[in-house]
């Protein structure tokens, strides 16, 4: 299944270096030209980028990495996982049985379309304003696209495979994973990226309420506090934060979907 | 004031409006030449501290003198200094102390009318810390390891409470500050969530009518004729517009020296544009209105605001006041 490790090309190598030219060639290009339209300006919201860099090591230091960036990464972590945990879950049972399907579908729908900003208020309710609060919005805004996309996922299992499993006496748990899950699972992954930036935008958006820490009320204070240049670097830091999560997004699915990946490139090369 | 206070954001929209050095779309050539009505946009936050504006435009204090007021409410501050700044409207409301901030970090606003200010009475202003029902605690001292909830962290609550702390002989170091919109303070009390809150009318009178208690008066302790808002306006249309601005300062003065000495025709107002209900109306304690700002509170509220790290040296006064 795909290909075997440790035979590295040196046609992979040169491929490799190409798509890294590729990743950094436009970010650097939009950061020299924000260099240089920002270079002299002398607004107080658009500070020369220059400014913007010079502050950022006085603004992230190690004491508000651990106070500030730490709890909101923790927070996006806790809610991810619930949020991926029970959409598989829930995901599972729901593509399974066709009357469940129906039963829910509706109210899935209605409950999706519900922005969880404007749940906020209600979650504060039950959840008071602590971390609870936080990683609930979290949660309530990322189950969604892991539980439809695995619905989907558990929905389109071949047949033929399900009826094959089913002859060999594969059932229980082991249907489950081996059949199931494993046939949904790039579907589910499909959910759980999509869920990724989700669920940055509501750890920004949870911090906003009742918060005492955190890099989305770090930057809100930047902001009311007028202090426009560090704001800025709260949002470039948000901005990397986001980068690096899909780049660790991306490591985990290349391992956990290897199969999918190396039967696809493997159908496109056989014609 | 009120949920003005929620802050001072600048989007990078505006910022790049302002970049472009746009001036001012509400029309400076008009004004008096013409003899046509100028239209000046001032951002407002519908809460009580403005209904001066609304009874003198009412009253004609504005048309009067050549000026057509279109009263725009925002959200916040988050809205209305960067829309003053790019020149988007002509006048805005904020706080005391965000403007302190601002101009500490060379924003260039400029006062130019008072807003609202203390009612010099201590236990009867129009904003008190308070606590809910059944409450063991009975002075600001108390406070010392509990949970207050402000509507804007380093801003003119906190700072305020923390003058109540000490005056009453606590540390203000040890409360801990909550972020909440005023409106949700009222269950936010009920609830235990916070032990307690700085709360300006109408979360005032509520939190009484569900039986809470006021335990200081934070902007009376930090000085009874406390200027607790003013309107501003950018340095740069105040440059261009002087005779504009005049106007708009005389006008304002007044509206608020009218609302000073008609009181129920403040209440009447505010019917208008809030949805404060008619029971609560009448509860309701209004601030002063005087017609100029308070300059030695304002001074010791930048005091303060140094003391308390808001800003790390207090703006100069003489720039940003009128």
């Amino acid at each position: 299944m795909g290909v075997p490790p440790g035979r590295v090309t040196s046609r992979a190598w040169v491929r490799a270096l190409l798509r890294l030219v590729f990743a950094l060639a436009l970010p650097a290009v939009l950061v020299a030209v924000w260099w240089a339209a920002s270079a002299g300006s002398t607004n107080v919201y658009w500070p020369p980028l220059r400014t913007v860099f010079g502050v950022f090591p006085d603004v992230w230091t190690g004491e508000r990495l651990r106070g500030d960036v730490l709890p909101s990464v923790l927070r996006l972590a806790a809610g991810y996982t619930a949020a991926a945990v029970a959409g598989v879950a829930l995901g599972t049972v729901i593509g399974s049985w066709r009357a469940v399907r129906a039963l829910c579908e509706p109210v899935l729908e209605f409950l999706r379309a519900v922005p969880p900003p404007v749940l906020v208020p209600v979650i504060m309710l039950f959840a008071g304003i602590g971390d609870t609060m936080k990683i609930a919005v979290i949660a309530s805004g990322c189950v969604w696209p892991v539980l439809l996309n695995t619905v989907e996922g558990v929905r389109a299992v071949d047949p033929v495979l399900a009826d094959t499993a089913r002859s060999y006496g594969i059932t229980g748990v082991a249907r489950l994973r081996q059949v199931v899950l494993r046939s949904a699972s790039p579907q589910i992954f499909a959910g759980l990226r999509q869920a990724l930036s989700i669920g940055i935008i509501l750890m920004v958006i949870s911090e906003m309420f009742a918060a005492s820490n955190g890099l989305g009320f770090t930057v809100v204070q930047f902001q009311r506090g007028f202090a426009i240049p560090d704001m800025w670097t709260g949002i470039l830091l948000l901005g990397l934060l986001g980068f690096l999560l899909s780049v660790l997004f991306g490591l985990a699915e290349r391992r956990v979907l290897g199969w999918y990946h190396g039967l696809r490139e493997s159908g496109r090369r056989s014609p | 004031m009120r949920r003005l206070l929620v802050g001072l954001t600048a989007g990078s929209v505006l910022a790049a409006v302002t970049a472009c050095g746009s001036s001012d779309p509400g029309g400076k050539d008009t004004a008096g030449s013409s003899g046509k009505a100028t239209t000046v946009k001032v951002g407002i936050v519908p809460v009580l501290d403005v209904a001066p504006v609304y009874l003198g435009e009412k009253q004609g204090f504005y048309s009067d003198r050549g000026l057509e007021l279109e009263l725009v409410p925002a959200q916040g501050g988050a809205a209305i200094v960067p829309a003053v700044m790019s020149g988007q409207f002509q006048f805005g409301f904020s706080n005391t102390t965000s403007l302190l901030v601002a101009r500490s970090k060379n924003v260039p606003v400029k006062a130019v009318a008072n807003g609202a200010a203390s009612t010099g009475r201590s236990g009867a202003d129009f904003a008190a810390i308070t606590v809910g029902k059944g409450s063991p605690l009975t002075s600001a001292k108390q406070l010392e390891g509990k949970k207050a909830a402000v509507n804007t962290l380093n801003n003119i609550c906190d700072t305020s409470i923390r003058e109540s702390v000490r005056k009453d002989g606590g540390d203000p170091s040890k409360v801990e500050f909550v972020e909440m919109p005023f409106d949700r303070m009222p269950a936010a009390l009920d609830g235990g969530q916070v032990d307690a809150a700085c709360t300006p009318e109408p979360a005032l009178a509520t939190v009484k009518a569900a039986g809470g208690k006021e335990i200081a008066s934070n902007f009376h302790d930090v000085s009874p004729d406390l200027t607790v808002a003013m309107y501003f306006t950018s340095e740069q249309f105040a440059g261009e517009n002087p005779e504009l601005v005049k106007k708009f300062q005389e006008a304002t003065a007044e509206s608020l020296k009218y609302a000073d000495s008609h009181p129920e025709e403040v209440r009447q107002i505010l019917s208008t544009y809030t949805k404060i209900p008619a029971t609560l109306l009448e509860k309701l304690t209004l601030p002063r209105y005087p017609a100029g700002p308070d300059r030695p509170s304002i001074e010791r509220l930048a005091e303060l605001g140094e003391r308390d790290g808001l800003f790390e040296k207090a703006p100069d006064l003489d720039e940003l006041l009128p």
